[in-house]
């Protein structure tokens, strides 16, 4: 396993990142490119998370599928039915 | 009949092969030969099940100590050889299948394509528990019964002011959903004179079985007599003694 | 059994075997401190699979029989077009009697009865000793029953749900469908998920991490891969139902707005939703009776199926397939063209698997040996029906006529060939593995009456909706001329349903006094259940079975003089397998034997346990509790305080039997890893969790869904979000950051032993879960100051119940915190740190899901 510094490391690294959303926000940017910056920061620190706090990084590949799936699945529904808004 | 409807229309669709003209047309057309084929098929398919049913029952097959090969309890699952011919029926029955929907695909993109707008007649259709109100062009609002005039395209712009219904009148072949906040758009086209029923289609409450409208088509020129009549902000009412019955479940 | 049956083969060996049976049922039937089964505490306790799969079986066909009672009451009001005030039942009442029949036989009937079979044969087929978490188990089976009775309540409080088993929006709202009944049903449905989830858990760590050596998922038996494919379906399908109903419940109990007739599509987003489950929900419902097909043809043909690598392939490309054709059943609604012609092509995609695979049961017959058994007929006579289910099917996939038939007898009739032509399959499987189960046979000549009385039944009642097709759905008044088709119809349901009474009451008298019979009474039959007694041992096996040499043989413990466990035939002789079995019982002839393997297992703690029972209780009491809730807030009066009290009740009772469910000693049954694919070295209790997160993700991702389709439907930057400050949302951010590290620290410490660390950490975290939802109530306490509500409008609605459910998964978790704090701070995972493992799991979960709410709720 890894050490309490390396997970100390990470939980900075969230810390500053949940920091950086909210400033771009204020700072001013046209809505869609704050929106692309934010939302991939928040993708960025799930898969921090999920990676090292809960270790899929050292676990079979197939429990990293296995949640993918289900991503997959929502992101099917949500977009299939907004886009048949259109 | 078969009159068409829509002038620019792709060249697949100006050939015969796929139905065109009223919706009474298109339906009809598709639903024959599906059905003939559809028959056709479960008649082979299900003989030839029973027929091998009887020849392979126990005891009859002669043959039946050559095939030695028996499953046996505790062995692993394997599959049986004739690959071949379950390959061949599956790739029959694709051909069958996609060649049909494929075909209905072409009438599909006809009816939704729709007639043209100048030469239609547009009116507004809301549905409510539990009846049917139109409005015309002109502001005019009928309530329970919907006139139109033979013999030309009818669009419709489908809503609801309350619960989900659907618009429907079987015997013209249209049909569309009715959605709160939503419009749905069909057409169709009335070439008989006569009275017509309109029903909903979506369980929308206690009246849903009794929620009707009369659709009265009129021959052109009785039909524009009866539009000159009616005005911005007229209305018409005709409440039938089903649509009374069921007043008080409607919500305040 | 009569003694001139041609068909039974084997009959000779029943009298040697009927000592056999009696005795394994002396023997081992009283372990894991099980009272006996004659004894009615044995039922409420009971952990077992095969007790769970035999209530599952019984109970699902209670509900059988009240689904169809109901259908029966509207055959009769059909049986003539019924003006306004000549009908026999109100229109509310019809449209009750519809709806209630609908939920009934699709959730409480149809699935529960495959999964009694499920729960029966699977670890049997598998070679387990039972399911992964067989106190999940009982979860299930109680929630289940509790949700039935619920759903029973709803009847009596003004009415259950009448907008039908869609409950399409926005009929399904208060203000059109206001009884308390109403609101009862669907929290009913609500409990019925929750029995759904846990046992879609339970059964995919068993199936995909206990399977015996050799026993790959290419060589598992086919009933086995229907049904882990229907549990893959259900995890993710069930996930969007829940996410659809607890909007619903919201809508209906705290008043949000999202499926009112005011909101942006908001009949659009429940139909999406609803379907998104509804479709892979059909396939759900007739995969296993394609499984109990598969195992009977093969059986009965005595021929193994043709291209079974093929039907698997075509059953799982289904399975991933019914995720992408929900818009078919939308096919009316304001969806575009591109989006129709998506649809309309995945749809012809999915019919396509099914083509092969009837071809292939078809091709299984030829060079058989058919025996027309009772089983066989039912399963024989269910792929007739489906095959002209599936063509009338093929009908609705083309879009212009679907545009037709939409709302008609046609989709009815369609359906009840392909549902209820599943459900003849699984009538089959009822007749197949009854003796298995009961250990006696059932009376052959009143199974084929049965059975001959059902089909006449079935196809008098259904076809002529065929023919009268015209009749719009769930309306009494239809065209005179179609009244005698109907007629016919309601005659031919009263002979389909009164051909179940030949069944009760053969299978009730069999089970008592029918023959014994032998462990395999089946020649052909390949799977494992038929390689052990009739009904099987407590724990299934003696010795651990394998196929590691290509077919099922036992290792045998040493210390145990037990050698009564069946060995399959060698493989090479082979020709008496069933018979062969069934003389040996007490011969300890084995292939293998190895003395080594679990020869140290000791006498396990016990497996009986009340505490899912109970637990299910309290479930039943919350819900029951809060049903007649509207807009936040209970009646007036004695009634309202009565239903209070009864929550807070349930709350209590939830609660305790959870903690006593905690402390109280239960292991899952030990095994050697045997086939683990694809999760082989990894926990079974981390497996679980993991797959609960990934059935939770679609819970999330149906509530994000919903607010991002609502958003899109109102104008997405029109849309403000509803704090004005997101300084809240990021302080909250923080929290939940920090206190994910301090679950992280919390296991290192377990680790390295560290009693202090480790209860520092989780008390920390208990502490900053507190914090984070104090800073939340000061946040909702200013906004509702502001006068903003879950009422206020869709946009409120969102925001607070979204972020309400993430602050619902927080509370769950500091709950468990404060378990574990106190448990750790008596000493405990210092040794097996598994539980502060799993709870970390899911509580970076919870604070991956923040991770989203607070961009999109708050500064987006």
């Amino acid at each position: 396993m890894v050490s309490t510094k390396f997970y100390t490391a990470i939980y900075v690294v969230l810390f500053v990142s949940a920091t950086v959303q909210v400033l771009v926000e204020f700072a001013g940017l046209a809505y869609w490119t704050a929106f692309g910056i934010i939302m991939v920061l928040s993708a960025a620190k799930a898969v921090l998370v999920a990676a090292y706090f809960q270790h899929l990084r050292w676990e079979p590949r197939s429990l990293t599928y296995l949640v993918g799936i289900g991503l997959v699945a929502a992101l099917a529904l949500t977009v299939a039915a907004s886009y048949s808004l259109l | 009949m078969g009159t068409t409807l829509v002038g620019s229309s792709p060249l697949f669709l100006q050939s015969g092969l796929v139905p065109r003209g009223s919706r009474i047309i298109v339906f009809e057309s598709i639903f024959e030969v599906f059905l003939l084929l559809g028959t056709l098929v479960g008649v082979v398919v299900i003989g030839y099940m029973l027929y091998n049913a009887y020849k392979y029952r126990s005891g009859a097959t002669k043959g039946d100590e050559e095939v030695g090969d028996r499953p046996v309890l505790g062995e692993l699952p394997t599959g049986s050889g004739g690959g071949r011919k379950l390959a061949t029926s599956f790739f029959m029955s694709m051909i069958i299948v996609v060649s049909l929907i494929s075909w209905t695909y072409l009438t599909l993109l006809y009816v939704e394509e729709g007639p043209s707008a100048d030469n239609s007649l547009d009116i507004e259709a809301e549905g409510y528990q539990f009846g049917w109100r139109f409005t015309y062009p002109n502001g005019h609002t009928t309530d329970g019964v919907l006139r139109i005039p033979a013999e030309q395209p009818v669009r419709l712009q489908v809503t609801s002011a309350d619960v989900f219904h659907n618009f429907g009148i079987p015997e013209l072949r249209v049909k569309t959903d009715a959605i709160p906040g939503q419009e749905t758009e069909t057409w169709f086209v009335a070439n008989e004179t006569g009275t017509y029923t309109a029903q909903c289609y979506e369980l929308c409450g206690a009246g849903h079985s009794y929620m009707s409208a009369e659709v009265i088509v009129m021959p052109p020129d009785e039909y524009e007599e009866w539009y000159e009549s009616t005005g911005n902000g007229s209305s018409e009412s005709v409440s039938t003694e089903n649509q009374t019955a069921f007043v008080e479940a409607r919500p305040a | 059994m009569s003694d001139t049956d041609p068909e039974r083969t084997d009959g000779g060996t029943e009298v040697g075997s009927e000592v056999v049976a009696g005795g394994h049922e002396d023997d081992h039937d009283h372990g894991h401190d099980f009272p006996g089964t004659g004894s009615i505490k044995r039922w409420f306790v009971t952990t077992n699979h095969k007790d769970v799969g035999i209530l599952y079986i019984v109970t699902s066909l209670f509900f059988l029989v009240l689904g169809g009672v109901l259908a029966w009451l509207m055959r009769i009001q059909l049986w003539a077009p019924r003006a306004p005030g000549e009908t026999i039942l109100a229109p509310v009442a019809y449209n009750q009697a519809v709806s209630a029949h609908g939920l009934l036989m699709v959730f409480w009937f149809l699935s529960p009865f495959a999964f009694g079979f499920a729960n029966y044969i699977v670890p049997l087929q598998l070679g387990a000793k039972d399911l992964a978490f067989p106190r999940l188990n009982a979860l299930s089976y109680w929630l289940y029953l509790f949700s039935g009775i619920l759903f029973g309540v709803s009847f009596f409080q003004g009415g259950t749900f009448s907008g039908g088993w869609t409950m399409y929006a926005p009929l399904n709202v208060p203000t059109f469908t206001p009884d308390v009944g109403a609101s009862t049903a669907v929290l009913a449905l609500v409990l019925f998920v929750a029995s759904v989830t846990v046992s879609s858990v339970n059964f995919l760590t068993t199936m995909h991490r206990m399977r015996a050596e050799g026993l790959t998922l290419r060589n598992m038996p086919l009933f086995s891969w229907t049904i882990l494919l229907t549990v893959w379906m259900m995890l993710f399908a069930f996930a969007a139902l829940l996410a659809a109903l607890m909007v619903l419940s919201a809508d209906r109990l705290l008043g949000t707005t999202y499926f009112a007739m005011e909101s942006p599509a908001g009949a659009l987003l429940w139909t999406h939703l609803f379907w998104f489950f509804g479709h892979p929900e059909v396939y759900i419902v007739f995969f296993p009776a394609l499984g109990v097909m598969a195992e009977v043809f093969q059986t009965f043909t005595g021929r193994r199926i043709v291209g079974r690598k093929w039907f698997i392939i075509a059953m799982v490309l289904v399975a991933i397939q019914s995720f992408v054709v929900w818009m078919h059943h939308m096919f009316l609604t304001s969806i575009n063209l591109q989006v129709k012609t998506l649809f309309m092509i995945t749809t012809i995609g999915i019919s396509l698997p099914f083509d092969l695979m009837v071809f292939a049961l078809i091709y299984t017959m030829l060079k058989g040996k058919i025996r027309f058994t009772t089983p066989f007929l039912f399963v024989f006579g269910a792929l007739l029906l489906f095959i002209i289910g599936g063509i009338t099917g093929v009908f609705l996939g083309a879009v212009v006529l679907d545009y037709e038939f939409r709302g008609t007898y046609w989709v009815v009739a369609h359906f009840h060939y392909v549902m209820v032509g599943g459900v003849t399959a699984l009538v089959g499987g009822l007749y197949y593995w009854f003796p298995k189960i009961t250990g006696r046979m059932y009376d052959e000549f009143l199974g084929k009456v049965h059975f001959a009385a059902y089909f006449v039944g079935f196809n008098l009642l259904y076809f002529p909706l065929f023919v009268a097709w015209e009749t719009p759905r769930r309306v009494f008044d239809y065209a005179p001329e179609l009244a005698p088709w109907h007629q016919l119809a309601t005659i031919g349901g009263f002979v389909l349903g009164l051909s179940f009474l030949i069944m009760f009451y053969n299978l009730f008298k069999s089970a008592f006094t029918g023959d014994p019979v032998s462990d395999n009474p089946w020649e052909y039959a390949t799977t494992a259940e038929w390689a052990v007694s009739s009904p099987p041992p407590l724990e299934n096996f003696e010795g651990t079975p394998t196929y590691r040499d290509g077919h099922l043989s036992f290792i045998l413990d040493r210390e145990s003089d037990v050698t009564g466990g069946a060995t399959a035939a060698d493989g090479s002789g082979g020709a008496t397998a069933g018979g062969g079995v069934a003389t040996s019982p007490h011969t300890a002839v084995t292939t293998e034997y190895e003395p080594t393997v679990e020869a140290t297992e000791v006498e396990g703690p016990s497996h009986a346990s009340i505490w899912p029972f109970v637990l299910s209780l309290g479930a039943f009491l919350i819900l029951l509790g809060i049903s007649p809730l509207q807009d936040a807030a209970f009646p007036e009066g004695m009634m309202g305080a009565a239903y209070a009290t009864t929550a807070v009740a349930g709350f209590g009772v939830t609660l305790g039997s959870l903690i006593a469910m905690g402390l109280e000693p239960f292991h899952g049954p030990v095994f050697d890893e045997g086939e683990a694919w694809p999760f082989s070295g990894i926990d079974n209790g981390k497996v679980g969790m993991w797959i609960f997160l990934a059935s939770d993700v679609v819970l999330f991702g149906g509530f994000l869904g919903a607010y991002i389709f609502t958003r899109f439907a109102f104008g997405w930057t029109g849309w403000q979000p509803v704090p004005d400050d997101p300084i809240p949302g990021l302080v909250n951010t923080y929290i939940l950051l920090t206190s994910s590290f301090t679950v992280v620290l919390a296991l290192v410490a377990a680790e390295k032993k560290h009693k202090l660390g480790l209860v520092t950490s989780l008390g920390a975290t208990f502490v900053l879960g507190i914090g984070f939802l104090v800073n939340k109530a000061l946040e909702w306490q200013h906004l509702f100051h502001e006068g903003l509500w879950l009422s206020t409008n869709v946009r409120t609605s969102t925001f607070f119940l979204t972020t309400g459910l993430h602050a619902a998964h927080v509370i769950a978790g500091l709950i468990i915190a404060l378990y574990l704090t106190a448990r750790a701070w008596r000493g405990a995972y210092l040794e097996d740190n598994r539980s502060v493992e799993y709870f970390g799991l899911y509580w970076h979960f919870v604070d991956i899901v923040w991770l989203f709410l607070f961009p999109l709720f708050y500064i987006l």
